[in-house]
Protein backbone atom coordinates (compact mmCIF):
# COMPACT_ATOMS: atom_id res chain seq x y z
CA UNK A 1 0.00 0.00 0.00
CA UNK A 2 1.19 3.79 -1.02
CA UNK A 3 2.20 5.70 1.73
CA UNK A 4 0.73 9.12 1.82
CA UNK A 5 3.66 12.07 3.47
CA UNK A 6 1.26 12.47 7.16
CA UNK A 7 1.88 8.88 8.44
CA UNK A 8 -0.82 9.31 11.18
CA UNK A 9 -3.17 10.22 8.06
CA UNK A 10 -1.68 6.93 6.14
CA UNK A 11 -2.11 4.58 9.01
CA UNK A 12 -5.45 5.41 10.15
CA UNK A 13 -6.65 5.40 6.28
CA UNK A 14 -5.16 1.62 6.01
CA UNK A 15 -6.76 0.85 9.86
CA UNK A 16 -10.67 2.08 8.81
CA UNK A 17 -10.86 0.17 5.51
CA UNK A 18 -9.83 -3.25 6.95
CA UNK A 19 -13.30 -3.81 8.40
CA UNK A 20 -15.69 -2.75 5.48
CA UNK A 21 -13.63 -5.58 2.92
CA UNK A 22 -14.55 -7.99 4.77
CA UNK A 23 -18.49 -7.30 5.19
CA UNK A 24 -18.58 -6.09 1.66
CA UNK A 25 -16.68 -9.81 0.56
CA UNK A 26 -19.79 -11.04 2.63
CA UNK A 27 -22.32 -9.39 1.19
CA UNK A 28 -21.35 -9.84 -1.99
CA UNK A 29 -20.99 -13.72 -1.95
CA UNK A 30 -24.33 -14.05 0.30
CA UNK A 31 -26.08 -12.02 -2.34
CA UNK A 32 -24.81 -13.80 -5.20
CA UNK A 33 -25.84 -16.91 -3.28
CA UNK A 34 -29.24 -16.09 -2.86
CA UNK A 35 -29.65 -14.86 -6.41
CA UNK A 36 -28.39 -18.37 -7.67
CA UNK A 37 -30.97 -19.32 -5.06
CA UNK A 38 -33.92 -17.10 -5.83
CA UNK A 39 -34.01 -16.54 -10.09
CA UNK A 40 -31.04 -19.40 -11.49
CA UNK A 41 -31.68 -23.18 -9.98
CA UNK A 42 -34.03 -23.65 -6.99
CA UNK A 43 -31.33 -24.78 -4.54
CA UNK A 44 -32.28 -23.14 -1.70
CA UNK A 45 -30.57 -23.15 0.92
CA UNK A 46 -27.54 -24.35 -0.69
CA UNK A 47 -26.46 -21.33 -2.73
CA UNK A 48 -26.50 -18.49 0.26
CA UNK A 49 -24.90 -21.39 2.45
CA UNK A 50 -21.78 -22.26 -0.27
CA UNK A 51 -21.80 -18.05 -1.54
CA UNK A 52 -21.46 -17.12 1.99
CA UNK A 53 -18.41 -19.75 2.81
CA UNK A 54 -16.51 -18.28 -0.68
CA UNK A 55 -17.50 -14.49 0.89
CA UNK A 56 -15.74 -15.37 3.82
CA UNK A 57 -12.69 -16.88 1.98
CA UNK A 58 -12.44 -14.23 -0.46
CA UNK A 59 -12.84 -11.53 2.83
CA UNK A 60 -10.59 -12.50 4.81
CA UNK A 61 -7.76 -13.24 1.68
CA UNK A 62 -8.44 -9.93 0.61
CA UNK A 63 -8.41 -8.58 4.18
CA UNK A 64 -4.75 -10.37 4.34
CA UNK A 65 -3.33 -9.25 1.04
CA UNK A 66 -4.23 -5.65 1.49
CA UNK A 67 -2.34 -5.82 5.18
CA UNK A 68 0.29 -7.84 4.12
CA UNK A 69 2.09 -4.61 2.30
CA UNK A 70 1.66 -2.68 6.02
CA UNK A 71 5.06 -1.73 7.38
CA UNK B 1 -38.26 12.41 20.42
CA UNK B 2 -38.02 12.69 16.86
CA UNK B 3 -36.56 10.16 14.58
CA UNK B 4 -32.68 10.73 14.05
CA UNK B 5 -32.85 9.32 10.53
CA UNK B 6 -35.80 12.31 9.48
CA UNK B 7 -32.46 14.43 8.57
CA UNK B 8 -31.55 12.35 5.44
CA UNK B 9 -35.35 12.35 4.18
CA UNK B 10 -35.48 14.22 0.57
CA UNK B 11 -38.71 16.14 -0.49
CA UNK B 12 -38.74 17.73 -3.47
CA UNK B 13 -38.30 21.53 -3.64
CA UNK B 14 -38.39 22.40 -7.73
CA UNK B 15 -40.68 18.97 -9.27
CA UNK B 16 -38.96 19.01 -12.93
CA UNK B 17 -39.66 15.89 -14.80
CA UNK B 18 -37.59 15.57 -18.30
CA UNK B 19 -39.13 13.13 -20.71
CA UNK B 20 -40.60 11.27 -18.32
CA UNK B 21 -37.83 11.01 -16.08
CA UNK B 22 -38.08 12.69 -12.61
CA UNK B 23 -35.50 14.98 -12.57
CA UNK B 24 -36.54 17.45 -9.39
CA UNK B 25 -34.66 19.45 -7.38
CA UNK B 26 -34.45 18.79 -3.46
CA UNK B 27 -31.40 19.57 -1.26
CA UNK B 28 -29.17 16.87 -1.94
CA UNK B 29 -28.91 18.52 -5.66
CA UNK B 30 -28.86 21.80 -4.60
CA UNK B 31 -25.97 20.98 -2.02
CA UNK B 32 -23.92 19.21 -4.98
CA UNK B 33 -24.15 22.21 -7.39
CA UNK B 34 -22.85 24.34 -3.93
CA UNK B 35 -19.91 21.59 -3.66
CA UNK B 36 -19.20 21.91 -7.35
CA UNK B 37 -19.99 25.61 -7.10
CA UNK B 38 -17.33 26.08 -4.17
CA UNK B 39 -14.79 23.44 -5.94
CA UNK B 40 -14.67 25.57 -8.95
CA UNK B 41 -14.38 28.79 -7.07
CA UNK B 42 -11.31 28.14 -5.49
CA UNK B 43 -9.69 25.88 -7.46
CA UNK B 44 -10.02 28.04 -10.32
CA UNK B 45 -7.38 30.87 -11.16
CA UNK B 46 -5.24 29.75 -8.48
CA UNK B 47 -2.39 28.72 -10.61
CA UNK B 48 -3.08 31.33 -13.76
CA UNK B 49 -0.76 34.13 -11.92
CA UNK B 50 2.07 30.97 -11.95
CA UNK B 51 3.81 33.01 -9.32
CA UNK B 52 7.32 31.81 -7.95
CA UNK B 53 6.25 33.12 -4.60
CA UNK B 54 3.21 31.42 -4.26
CA UNK B 55 0.03 33.20 -2.16
CA UNK B 56 -2.14 31.22 -0.21
CA UNK B 57 -4.79 29.73 -2.40
CA UNK B 58 -1.95 28.99 -4.96
CA UNK B 59 0.31 27.12 -2.35
CA UNK B 60 -2.86 25.39 -1.17
CA UNK B 61 -3.56 24.13 -4.49
CA UNK B 62 0.45 23.23 -5.17
CA UNK B 63 0.39 20.82 -1.99
CA UNK B 64 -2.91 19.42 -3.02
CA UNK B 65 -1.54 18.71 -6.38
CA UNK B 66 1.44 17.58 -4.96
CA UNK B 67 -0.29 15.23 -2.47
CA UNK B 68 -2.27 13.40 -5.35
CA UNK B 69 0.59 13.22 -7.89
CA UNK B 70 2.38 11.35 -5.09
CA UNK B 71 -0.22 8.62 -4.84
CA UNK B 72 -0.93 8.08 -7.93
CA UNK B 73 3.08 7.71 -8.97
CA UNK B 74 2.88 5.22 -6.21
CA UNK B 75 -0.20 3.00 -7.33
CA UNK B 76 -0.53 3.64 -10.77
CA UNK B 77 3.04 5.11 -11.79
CA UNK B 78 3.52 7.77 -14.18
CA UNK B 79 1.64 6.67 -16.96
CA UNK B 80 -1.61 6.91 -14.19
CA UNK B 81 -1.03 10.95 -14.63
CA UNK B 82 -3.70 11.01 -17.25
CA UNK B 83 -6.49 9.83 -14.28
CA UNK B 84 -4.91 12.90 -12.54
CA UNK B 85 -8.28 15.12 -13.32
CA UNK B 86 -10.58 12.06 -12.12
CA UNK B 87 -9.11 11.63 -9.27
CA UNK B 88 -8.37 15.26 -8.54
CA UNK B 89 -11.98 15.79 -9.10
CA UNK B 90 -13.38 12.67 -6.74
CA UNK B 91 -11.25 13.70 -3.85
CA UNK B 92 -12.16 17.23 -3.66
CA UNK B 93 -16.02 16.58 -4.51
CA UNK B 94 -16.30 13.88 -1.61
CA UNK B 95 -14.29 16.22 0.39
CA UNK B 96 -16.25 19.27 0.21
CA UNK B 97 -19.37 16.91 0.65
CA UNK B 98 -18.76 15.95 3.17
CA UNK B 99 -17.44 19.08 4.88
CA UNK B 100 -20.06 20.47 3.57
CA UNK B 101 -22.68 18.23 5.41
CA UNK B 102 -21.31 19.05 8.55
CA UNK B 103 -22.71 22.79 8.64
CA UNK B 104 -25.71 22.48 10.50
CA UNK B 105 -28.88 22.80 8.21
CA UNK B 106 -26.93 21.43 5.24
CA UNK B 107 -26.80 17.84 3.54
CA UNK B 108 -24.61 15.46 3.15
CA UNK B 109 -24.82 14.27 -0.65
CA UNK B 110 -22.06 10.97 0.72
CA UNK B 111 -24.94 9.90 3.43
CA UNK B 112 -26.87 8.69 -0.04
CA UNK B 113 -25.99 4.99 -0.81
CA UNK B 114 -26.95 6.08 -4.61
CA UNK B 115 -24.48 9.04 -4.68
CA UNK B 116 -21.41 6.52 -3.23
CA UNK B 117 -22.43 3.37 -5.15
CA UNK B 118 -21.87 5.38 -8.75
CA UNK B 119 -19.29 6.72 -7.71
CA UNK B 120 -18.06 3.41 -6.77
CA UNK B 121 -19.11 1.63 -9.55
CA UNK B 122 -17.93 3.77 -12.17
CA UNK B 123 -14.70 3.99 -11.07
CA UNK B 124 -14.75 0.20 -10.86
CA UNK B 125 -16.17 -0.20 -14.41
CA UNK B 126 -13.38 2.32 -15.55
CA UNK B 127 -10.76 0.18 -14.05
CA UNK B 128 -11.87 -2.97 -15.74
CA UNK B 129 -12.35 -0.53 -19.45
CA UNK B 130 -8.59 0.34 -18.90
CA UNK B 131 -7.33 -3.27 -17.49
CA UNK B 132 -8.90 -4.89 -20.76
CA UNK B 133 -7.61 -1.96 -22.99
CA UNK B 134 -3.88 -2.06 -21.99
CA UNK B 135 -4.12 -6.29 -21.58
CA UNK B 136 -6.56 -7.37 -23.33
CA UNK B 137 -7.98 -11.10 -22.67
CA UNK B 138 -4.99 -11.64 -20.31
CA UNK B 139 -6.49 -9.39 -18.16
CA UNK B 140 -8.98 -12.50 -16.97
CA UNK B 141 -5.64 -13.33 -15.21
CA UNK B 142 -6.26 -11.04 -11.87
CA UNK B 143 -9.11 -14.25 -11.02
CA UNK B 144 -6.07 -16.59 -10.95
CA UNK B 145 -3.31 -15.69 -8.51
CA UNK B 146 -0.16 -16.37 -8.91
CA UNK B 147 0.98 -19.98 -7.80
CA UNK B 148 -2.24 -21.41 -7.86
CA UNK B 149 -2.25 -25.43 -8.97
CA UNK B 150 -4.51 -26.53 -11.16
CA UNK B 151 -6.81 -28.54 -9.45
CA UNK B 152 -7.77 -25.46 -6.99
CA UNK B 153 -8.88 -23.25 -10.03
CA UNK B 154 -12.61 -24.28 -9.43
CA UNK B 155 -12.28 -23.02 -5.97
CA UNK B 156 -9.88 -19.91 -6.44
CA UNK B 157 -11.75 -18.37 -9.58
CA UNK B 158 -15.35 -17.65 -7.47
CA UNK B 159 -13.15 -16.72 -5.00
CA UNK B 160 -11.39 -13.99 -6.84
CA UNK B 161 -14.22 -13.05 -8.68
CA UNK B 162 -16.18 -12.10 -5.57
CA UNK B 163 -13.60 -10.47 -3.75
CA UNK B 164 -13.36 -8.04 -7.80
CA UNK B 165 -16.75 -7.85 -6.84
CA UNK B 166 -16.73 -6.83 -3.41
CA UNK B 167 -14.39 -3.79 -4.54
CA UNK B 168 -17.26 -1.36 -5.50
CA UNK B 169 -19.40 -2.60 -2.90
CA UNK B 170 -16.70 -2.15 -0.08
CA UNK B 171 -15.91 1.68 -1.40
CA UNK B 172 -19.91 2.98 -1.74
CA UNK B 173 -20.51 1.24 1.50
CA UNK B 174 -18.03 2.70 3.82
CA UNK B 175 -18.18 5.71 2.67
CA UNK B 176 -21.85 5.60 3.10
CA UNK B 177 -22.25 4.20 6.33
CA UNK B 178 -18.93 6.24 7.67
CA UNK B 179 -21.28 9.74 6.78
CA UNK B 180 -24.30 8.60 8.00
CA UNK B 181 -23.17 6.70 11.39
CA UNK B 182 -21.54 9.82 12.37
CA UNK B 183 -24.86 12.03 11.44
CA UNK B 184 -26.88 9.94 13.40
CA UNK B 185 -24.94 9.68 16.13
CA UNK B 186 -24.42 13.71 16.34
CA UNK B 187 -28.21 13.86 15.84
CA UNK B 188 -28.88 11.81 18.59
CA UNK B 189 -26.43 13.22 20.89
CA UNK B 190 -27.68 17.31 20.26
CA UNK B 191 -31.72 15.95 20.91
CA UNK B 192 -30.10 14.45 24.30
CA UNK B 193 -29.15 18.03 24.85
CA UNK B 194 -32.22 19.39 24.04
CA UNK B 195 -34.35 17.30 26.04
CA UNK B 196 -31.84 17.11 29.01
CA UNK B 197 -31.95 20.67 30.01
CA UNK B 198 -29.45 22.99 31.33
CA UNK B 199 -29.15 20.76 34.31
CA UNK B 200 -27.51 17.72 32.22
CA UNK B 201 -27.42 19.10 28.58
CA UNK B 202 -23.99 20.42 28.74
CA UNK B 203 -22.62 16.86 29.04
CA UNK B 204 -24.45 14.87 25.67
CA UNK B 205 -23.50 18.41 24.92
CA UNK B 206 -19.41 18.28 25.14
CA UNK B 207 -20.14 14.69 23.73
CA UNK B 208 -21.70 16.67 20.51
CA UNK B 209 -18.56 19.40 20.36
CA UNK B 210 -15.94 16.44 20.84
CA UNK B 211 -17.47 14.18 18.29
CA UNK B 212 -18.03 16.94 15.80
CA UNK B 213 -14.32 17.82 15.48
CA UNK B 214 -13.68 14.04 15.08
CA UNK B 215 -16.18 14.20 12.30
CA UNK B 216 -14.33 16.49 10.49
CA UNK B 217 -11.61 14.18 10.80
CA UNK B 218 -13.39 11.70 9.25
CA UNK B 219 -14.62 13.74 6.35
CA UNK B 220 -11.00 13.93 5.69
CA UNK B 221 -9.93 10.38 6.13
CA UNK B 222 -12.94 9.03 4.35
CA UNK B 223 -12.18 11.27 1.46
CA UNK B 224 -8.57 9.97 0.99
CA UNK B 225 -9.85 6.61 1.63
CA UNK B 226 -11.99 6.76 -1.28
CA UNK B 227 -9.54 8.41 -3.56
CA UNK B 228 -6.26 6.11 -2.58
CA UNK B 229 -8.67 3.15 -3.43
CA UNK B 230 -9.33 4.59 -6.29
CA UNK B 231 -5.92 4.93 -6.98
CA UNK B 232 -5.36 1.21 -5.82
CA UNK B 233 -7.59 -0.49 -8.09
CA UNK B 234 -6.68 1.79 -11.24
CA UNK B 235 -3.11 0.32 -10.16
CA UNK B 236 -4.33 -2.86 -10.66
CA UNK B 237 -5.72 -2.63 -14.26
CA UNK B 238 -2.42 -1.18 -14.99
CA UNK B 239 -0.26 -3.80 -13.26
CA UNK B 240 -2.16 -6.80 -12.83
CA UNK B 241 -0.10 -8.71 -10.39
Amino acid sequence: MPSSPDPLYAGLGQALRVGTTLLASLIVGGGLGWGADAYLFSTAPWGVAVGLVLGLIAGVRSTYRSVQHWE
Amino acid sequence: MENPLHIFELHKIVPLSLFGLDVSLNKAVLVMFLVVGLVALLMTGTCTSGSLVPTKRQSLAEMLVEFLRGMIHETMGPEGMRFFPLIAGLFLFILFGNLLGLIPGSYTVTSQLVVTGVFAMGVYLLSLVVGFQLHGVKFLGILVPPGTPGWLLPLMIPIEMISQLARPVSLAVRLFANMTAGHVILGVLFALTLSGGWMIGWLPFSFTVALYGLEVGIAFIQAYIFTILTCVYMGDAFHPH
